[in-house]
């Protein structure tokens, strides 16, 4: 198609694709062909005389042809928008009184038919054409308009009958067909009944049809007071052309004569216009007297949308909240703001105090006071909870649970349980001021609404449960990173002696401990200690006993008065049901002596290089278990000549009591022989071979249940002359290395 | 989950605890109910029996020092009998017997409340 014939359309919008452009373009110009040809046809006429049949035959399928093409030119075009009822009423209106105006204006035209219903003048002819057109556009664009409004709701019944409808209206164009004056000669009674069966199956389709008034409900009080109006006024149109239709005699009315014209152009059309404008004037009837019968419900199906909408809307806001305090205040706002009830109050079982009662965390348009005095929520709160069903009590102050009178505004109650995975979270109350002021479809949206609300609560609290166990778990890391620095970074070094060290905490935290300090040049006090239990609170007692143990054995080193100043210290602050164990030594490398009490610990155990080796088990009480004099009186202090080759180990009783995939206990035993075995090798080495035969006890499972501590101290002796202690260079044989294990 | 229990049982005046198990972090509360009754029934002489525990952790340690002191502040004691070896070497370790009677068999235990040492 050439550009410019493309470009003189008429715009009928940006929205359209180049086919639906072309496919319109294309009907256009069929059409105007068309009824290019039916006018020549006419003009034919007038000139010739007397038509051929077969010519006519021609000229009606022309005819048909081109306003079928019409109708679909219109269709295309009224597919795209679908129409308001309103806009669909307003739009045949005014399109019928332009058609009653142009109508009048044309047929005052002077011209007229001769009996045989052949036009006389050049003008009729004309007049002929126009009035067809405008008719059929009416017409065509009412059933469009209508159209819009049968299927408002479109159903697969629903598009059947309108289809049926206008396929019925067809057959009965066809069989018009044949009843042309002049047409196919024969018996006239088929043509009748032909036209009977075509026409009588479309009618009841037309009623059928007529009842598809689902846009009524829709509609504000206001929008259908204006409908009433533009149908009343529509129904007068129609009656109006129906009338002019039907008398074949220019009688005086507003179109005289019409119907003349248009059987003469076309009979076929005219049967098709009439039963469209059938069709109009039967569903004006029923809208208006449907509207009519609607107009008291408007205000209660206004309102039951108007909860619908604001509860949805709600619905979305409650889901998005996370905030659990506007969550609660937003769930018992909102079904008073939608009107479904005057005053709302949510009560939750108690979760944090640990009992299951209920407690009222939220109140609407009513004082929680007031909620107090007026209801039983407990009583309630158990009824929902054993029943799982809402209750719902039409005359409230009837029931003993309640201590209103109906003045009160208490005179309707509606409760229901909140539920999420399978447990109730909390009950939604509603009252209302009026007895029997719930209607079981408030019931029900009520009901929706909690079942959203129960969902938004669990969401909220898992969320917050989540975040909370977000952040305990990074508390923890942090507290293990902390606790890990309160341990020695590094092993102290000092001639003669060599030492090695390891703590494992079961959790991320432990209460196992062990530190040295440094008291002097040849001076080195060391402690091993074990708060009862584990975990976090475990961990904060050997915080403190670090402190203390870096603070008070510089100021009092000996073994009694360290712990007595410790247990002093600490059972301030122990819970009765909490000890501490140490072993405590301070090892002078000049008068090679080591002093060492046992407060409640597992015992050290010692080893020389003979291979004779013991526990020291003196006595000594736990730290924390005697808040007086007790303690220092039983206190052992043991003091203990070192040799070189002499070996002390210290440790947890998680070393002991590791038991392997038997059931055995590692024990006490066993950790002597290993250490005989290995009592020749300087601390690192040893207490690697130590964790070794451990390990190996264990089958390789290295599973901690408890907190393990290791520490090796070995003296190895120094060489006997001054002079090559003051030197680096001599101390070969026994290279005092000290490497800190973790 | 250890197993443990705790036995009732009265021996003359005396409330026996009879234990049964493993007295550990988990069980200990067992044991804390148990000692919290005797005192809601004022039964303040009180023997543990430990013919049947098998084990003993700090945690279950701490429950007789958590309600030594109340007890004895009522007249009472809390005296404990018939300790395996290796259970009894835990008590000992920490000094236990300095603090309580710790005697070999419950009629001891029963003896020394008659004679009047709580």
């Amino acid at each position: 198609m050439p550009n410019g014939l493309l470009s003189r359309l008429p715009k009928q919008g940006r929205l359209l694709g180049p086919g639906t452009r072309i496919k319109r373009a294309a009907l256009f110009i069929f059409f105007v062909v068309f009824y290019t040809l039916g006018a020549a046809y006419h003009l034919l006429l007038w000139n010739i005389g007397q038509p051929t049949a077969f010519l006519t035959f021609i000229y009606h399928g022309v005819i048909l042809a081109g306003y079928g093409t019409l109708w679909l030119l219109l269709s295309s075009q009224f597919d795209r928008v679908r129409a308001t009822p309103a806009k669909a009423f307003w739009h045949t209106l005014v399109l019928g009184i332009l058609l009653i105006g142009l109508s009048f204006v044309t047929l005052n035209i002077p011209g007229a038919f001769n009996d045989a219903g052949e036009p006389l003048t050049l003008t009729t002819i004309v007049k002929m054409n126009t009035l067809s057109l405008l008719e059929a556009t009416f017409f065509f664009i009412l059933l469009l308009r209508f159209r819009d409004l049968v299927l408002f709701k479109r159903t697969r019944s629903s598009q059947r009958n309108w289809y049926l409808m206008l396929a019925f209206m067809l057959f009965a164009v066809f069989a018009a067909f044949f009843n042309l004056p002049g047409g196919p000669g024969g018996n006239d009674a088929w043509r009748d009944y032909l036209l009977a069966l075509a026409i009588i199956p479309a009618v009841t389709f037309m009623v059928i049809n007529s009842f598809r008034i689902s846009w009524i409900v829709h509609l504000t009080f206001r929008e259908k007071m204006a409908i009433i109006g533009l149908s009343t006024l529509l129904l007068g149109l129609f009656t109006l052309i129906g009338v002019s239709l039907q008398t074949g005699d220019a009688f005086d009315n507003l179109m005289p004569g019409v119907s003349l014209y248009l059987n003469n152009y076309s009979y076929p059309l005219s049967m098709f216009m009439m039963l469209a404008g059938t069709f109009g004037f039967l569903y004006c009837i029923t809208a208006l007297l449907s509207l009519m019968f609607h107009l008291p419900t408007t205000s209660d199906f206004q309102r039951r949308a108007d909860e619908m909408a604001v509860m949805h809307s709600l619905t979305d806001l409650v889901n998005q909240v996370f905030d659990p305090e506007k969550l609660v205040s937003t769930i018992t706002a909102s079904p008073v703001e939608a009107g479904s009830a005057d005053a709302a109050w949510l009560a939750i079982a108690d979760l944090e105090t640990g009992s299951l009662r209920p407690r009222v965390i939220a109140t609407h348009n009513i004082a929680p006071a007031l909620v107090a005095e007026m209801v039983d929520t407990e009583a309630f709160y158990e009824e929902v909870l054993h029943t799982k069903e809402p209750v719902l009590l039409e005359q409230a102050h009837a029931d003993h649970r309640i201590a209103a009178h109906s003045g009160n505004g208490l005179s309707s109650l509606l409760v229901i349980p909140l539920s999420a995975r399978n447990e109730t979270l909390g009950a939604l109350f509603v009252t209302r001021n009026v007895a029997h002021g719930f209607e079981k479809d408030d019931v029900e949206a009520i009901s929706i609404f909690a079942a959203q609300a129960a969902l938004a609560l669990d969401n909220a609290r898992l969320f917050e449960e989540q975040i909370e166990k977000e952040r305990l778990s990074r508390e923890l890391a942090i507290a293990k990173e902390v606790q890990h620095k309160l341990l020695p970074q590094h092993l102290p070094m000092l001639d003669g002696l060599t030492l090695a060290a390891t703590s494992v905490s079961a959790q991320e935290v432990g209460g196992d401990y062990y530190d040295f300090v440094q008291l002097d040049e040849h001076r080195l006090a060391f402690i091993v200690g074990d708060v009862s239990g584990k975990g976090t609170s475990a961990a904060f007692y050997m915080a403190e006993m670090q402190g203390v143990f870096q603070s008070v054995t510089h100021i009092a080193p000996d073994p009694c008065d360290f712990l007595t100043h410790a247990n002093r210290a600490l059972c301030n602050s122990l819970e009765k049901n909490v000890f501490i164990s140490v072993v405590y030594g301070v090892l002078d490398l000049q008068e090679e002596v080591l002093l060492m009490a046992r407060a409640g610990h597992c015992p050290a155990a010692t080893i020389n290089l003979h291979g004779e080796s013991r526990y020291v088990r003196s006595q000594g009480l736990g730290l924390g278990l005697d808040r007086g004099s007790l303690f220092r009186k039983t206190l052992d202090v043991e003091r203990i000549p070192l040799q070189p080759g002499d070996v002390f180990v210290l440790y947890t009783d998680g070393l002991v009591e590791s038991r392997n995939p038997q059931g055995e206990e590692y024990g006490y035993d066993r950790l002597l022989e290993a250490l005989r075995a290995h009592r020749h090798e300087d601390a690192p080495d040893l207490h690697a071979s130590l964790m070794a035969d451990l390990d190996r006890f264990l089958g390789g499972l290295r599973q901690y249940d408890d907190d393990l501590t290791l520490v090796v101290l070995k003296w190895h002796g120094l060489p006997l002359s001054p002079a090559a202690a003051a030197t680096d260079n001599t101390r070969e044989i026994y290279p005092a290395r000290a490497v800190s294990l973790e | 989950m250890s197993n443990f229990s705790v036995g009732f049982r009265a021996n003359g005046a005396v409330q026996v605890l009879a234990l049964q198990g493993e007295l550990d972090a988990h069980t200990a509360s067992e044991l804390e109910a148990a000692i919290q009754k005797c005192k809601d029934d004022h039964h303040f002489q009180i023997v543990i029996n430990g013919e049947h525990l098998q084990y003993i952790s700090s945690a279950g340690l701490g429950v007789f020092m958590a309600y030594i002191e109340e007890v004895r502040e009522e007249g009472g004691d809390i005296k404990i009998a018939a300790l395996q070896p290796k259970v009894f070497n835990v008590f000992d370790l920490l000094g236990f017997p300095m603090l309580f009677d710790i005697v070999d068999t419950e009629d001891e235990a029963v003896a020394l409340f008659k004679n009047g040492s709580s």
